[in-house]
């Protein structure tokens, strides 16, 4: 008796080291976000630098989270809600890490960027990073809360992120078009835009993990009224 | 508890009586029969002795009449034991009486008594009997009888008074008894409701009993033990308000983590810090509260080493809170659950005048350097000598001349302002009219507004209280706004002047511009020394970048404040609020 509940105690210890590993990396990649818009803003390629090193971190941790998903898997044969933790959390984690790429990705295009004469002042990709980060905060907090309504919220805000990069890729058309030397520029600012897309995608994807690991049911591949708002 | 104390009384109080009563009936009733059967044969005794005085021959003729007189059954025996006379059978049995007991005994004792069944009269029947002897010679015998229904009914006659004399005793004591109980009694069930209640936690109050007997003593004993369990509780409780007001009311921000490194209790500091409601963060991890990399990181190498860490951190979504957070360990109660403490101390001001100080510095160095470059510079020309006209020399001296005076400006500026922020600035204050002082100050810079092509227009409302400053400093704070306004605003602008009196005692100006405005994140650095809200533009205008600094300042000393709004493109408004002269009648 004594022993099965200590083994249980253990057991909770575990599942909470996950979650709270989750959390972690979930904040790594905001930093490395946040940091991404800064370098961009500011033309910091120091800071710039800096995140792309601090990606392998992100890595890192990516591959030790779920190496421990699965020895619980393996070790712990966890049932119901619990395997439903564990399976969205293997799934949640690369999200995440595929967010710290794309982060890495953007500090990439920044150093370039940093070489080259600015063309405009940006108001449409701090928009986007403010809304993508605000995404990947909102689908951690659902995920601690177990919060379902806060996640479909991040669902809906993708829609606003790719009206953004749709406005973005034409404004900037319209500049290549316009000067054939600014092409270069635009392409990697394009680039950017379409991380930033993406980080927005994976923080859908990991709100709709949080709605599966709350519900039980998955929400993924339908048809969204909101996504055509 | 008291029914079942009460009953046990009842129930022993009525046995005892039974008892009592059953005991002495039986013993009283046995003695009441041997006595009164004894008595009633020694009066038969003396009825039969003084029956035998009289002759014999006229014994047998007053029969009837003696038995009477006797109330007993007369028989009269002769020596060969026939019966010669019955008071109550006349002269019918004859059969020999000689055997029977009571005569036996009578010839050779004197008296004869005998309990027996009598067959002729079919009762239970008390027999005494006495020879009549003349001389030595007995004659016959004498005997005299009763039944002994007519004993018995005495003796019940007098057991039933005795019954009932003690059955009223009984009854009587009893009810003494149950009052004495029910009074007993009712002190120990209200000593039993008044302990329940202090079981349930409830001191309060105190028993009262009026008794100098052993349950007054350990009511009082009670008494005490309540009034000493008060006041500890009291202690405890002052002690634990105490504590609590000290953690709740302490500015920094105070968490314990459990030993499961979850949060388990947060101050009320900490709440306003994190603007995190107190149920929103209890039993989570950190991660799950805040998600802060630099706490967690600090926490884990709080773990890692053991010891007390101390570290800088950013809290809020943009961690634009910084906080001094140290991390140690506390000991729960019975040594066994290690805590973690962590205590937040909120150092964005200080971090903020940090950066003031350094910036200060920074700009004190730039803006000394920028003229004392240039008047290097040109001094080092000048020293060559080599110029193709005399009107090049000129021009550098003049050159040197002017970083030399915005040198001696920045230092005035400087000193003013250090003046200022110690409070040695005297000023000799008096009552001015803000008319007057404002149409000196246009007199000064009206021409270079009316070089740019400014319009100055001035509102002045009716009836303006005097205000009470310093002319000289009035002055130069009109002058700086008037300048900055004239400064920024581009050629053809209208720079608005308008006075009012104000609310709570104040005079209000306004000087209004059309100028560029300033970013409404720039407002409150405004009155920063050496901020610029546009930092290029402004020092090309020859500014020392103090002015606003000063202005705030002079203001302050004056008991007035500055009050700046502004936005991109819409131009800018300063509010001045000059103390009045108060109305001394």
């Amino acid at each position: 008796m004594e022993d099965k509940r200590h083994t249980s105690r253990e057991y909770e210890r575990e599942l909470q080291e996950i979650r709270d590993g989750l959390l972690y990396l979930g904040a790594l990649t905001e930093r490395a976000l946040e940091r991404g818009a800064q370098a961009l803003l500011e033309r910091d390629s120091v800071l710039a630098r800096e995140i792309v090193r601090d990606d392998e971190q992100i890595d890192r941790l990516d591959v030790d989270l779920e190496e421990k998903c699965i020895r619980l898997l393996a070790l712990r044969q966890p049932a119901a809600r619990d395997l439903r933790f564990i399976t969205t959390a293997i799934k949640i984690t690369g999200h995440l890490e595929r967010i710290g790429d794309m982060a890495a990705n953007i500090a990439e295009k920044v150093l370039i960027l940093n070489d080259l004469p600015q063309i405009k002042p940006y108001v449409d990709l701090p928009r986007m990073v403010e809304i993508s980060r605000g995404m990947i905060r909102k689908s951690l907090d659902a995920m601690v809360r177990e919060d379902v309504e806060l996640a479909k919220e991040v669902g809906e805000e993708d829609a606003v992120i790719d009206q953004l990069n749709d406005q973005v890729f034409r404004e900037l058309l319209t500049f290549m078009m316009e000067d054939p030397r600014k092409i270069q520029v635009c392409l990697y600012i394009m680039q950017i835009s379409k991380s930033l897309e993406r980080i927005a995608d994976h923080a859908e994807g990991i709100a709709d993990m949080v709605i599966y690991m709350v519900t039980g049911t998955s929400i993924r591949h339908k048809p969204a009224s909101a996504e055509q708002g | 508890m008291k029914i079942r104390l009460f009953y046990k009384f009842v129930i022993a109080f009525l046995a005892i009586g039974v008892a009592a009563v059953m005991v002495a009936g039986f013993l009283i009733e046995r003695e009441l029969k041997t006595d009164l059967t004894i008595r009633i044969g020694e009066e038969m005794a003396a009825g039969a002795q003084i029956i035998a005085l009289m002759p014999a021959g006229e014994i047998a003729g007053h029969a009837g009449d003696l038995a009477e007189r006797t109330r007993a059954r007369l028989t009269l025996i002769d020596a060969a034991g026939r019966v010669t006379a019955d008071s109550e059978l006349g002269d019918g049995e004859t059969d020999g009486h000689l055997n029977r007991s009571e005569i036996q005994e009578a010839r050779l004792r004197g008296i004869g008594k005998a309990v027996r069944y009598s067959h002729t009269l079919k009762k239970e029947m008390l027999y005494v009997a006495i020879p009549l002897r003349e001389g030595a010679q007995t004659m016959g015998y004498i005997r005299l009888s009763r039944p002994l229904a007519d004993i018995n009914r005495t003796i019940n006659a007098t057991g039933e008074a005795v019954f009932d004399i003690l059955l009223g005793t009984v009854i009587v004591s009893f009810l003494i008894a149950m009052l004495f109980a029910v009074k007993m009694l009712s002190p120990i069930g209200r000593l039993a409701a008044f302990t329940a209640k202090v079981r349930m936690g409830d001191v309060s109050g105190a028993l009262r009993i009026e008794s100098k007997d052993e349950i007054g003593q350990l009511s009082d004993n009670i008494n005490e033990i309540v009034t000493t369990l008060q006041e500890k509780i009291r202690t405890a409780d002052a002690e634990k308000r105490k504590l609590e007001s000290l953690f709740s009311g302490m500015s920094e921000g105070v968490m314990v983590l459990d030993a499961e490194n979850r949060i388990e209790s947060v101050n009320q500091g900490m709440e306003g810090m994190t603007g995190r409601p107190h149920g929103e963060v209890i039993g989570k991890t950190l991660l799950e509260a805040f998600r802060n990399i630099e706490l967690h990181d600090a926490l884990e190498r709080f773990r890692e080493r053991k010891e007390t860490v101390a570290e800088e951190i950013g809290l809020g979504d943009d961690r634009s809170v910084i906080m001094d957070v140290t991390i140690s360990a506390v000991q729960g109660e019975g040594g066994g659950e290690r805590k973690t403490m962590l205590v937040f101390h909120d150092v964005t001001r200080l971090k903020k005048l940090e950066r003031i100080r350094t910036d200060f510095v920074a700009n004190v160095t730039h803006e000394i350097r920028t003229p004392l470059t240039a008047i290097i510079g040109f001094a080092e020309t000048l020293q060559q000598g080599i110029f193709e006209n005399r009107e090049t020399p000129r021009k550098f001296l003049r050159t040197i001349r002017e970083n030399a005076e915005r040198l001696n400006r920045l230092v005035d500026d400087l000193l003013t302002l250090s003046g200022l922020e110690l409070g040695e600035a005297k000023l000799h204050l008096e009552e001015v009219r803000i008319e007057e002082a404002l149409d000196q100050v246009l007199a000064i810079v009206g021409a270079r507004a009316g070089e740019k092509g400014l319009t100055i227009r001035k509102e002045i409302a009716g009836e303006l209280p005097l205000i009470l400053v310093d002319r000289d400093r009035l002055a130069q704070i009109l002058i700086n706004i008037l300048d900055n306004a004239i400064k920024f605003t581009p050629v053809g602008g209208t720079i608005a002047i308008t006075t009012s009196p104000g609310e709570e005692g104040c005079l209000t100006v306004r000087i209004a511009d059309t100028g560029a405005g300033i970013p409404k994140g720039e407002i409150p650095r405004l009155g920063e020394r050496f901020y610029r809200a546009d930092k290029m533009r402004s020092r090309e205008m020859g500014g020392t970048g103090l002015g606003l600094s000063i202005v705030k300042h002079l203001m302050m000393a004056h008991g007035g404040r500055v009050l700046i709004d502004s936005a991109l493109g819409h131009g800018t408004t300063v509010s001045l609020y000059f103390p009045i002269v108060p109305e001394s009648k």
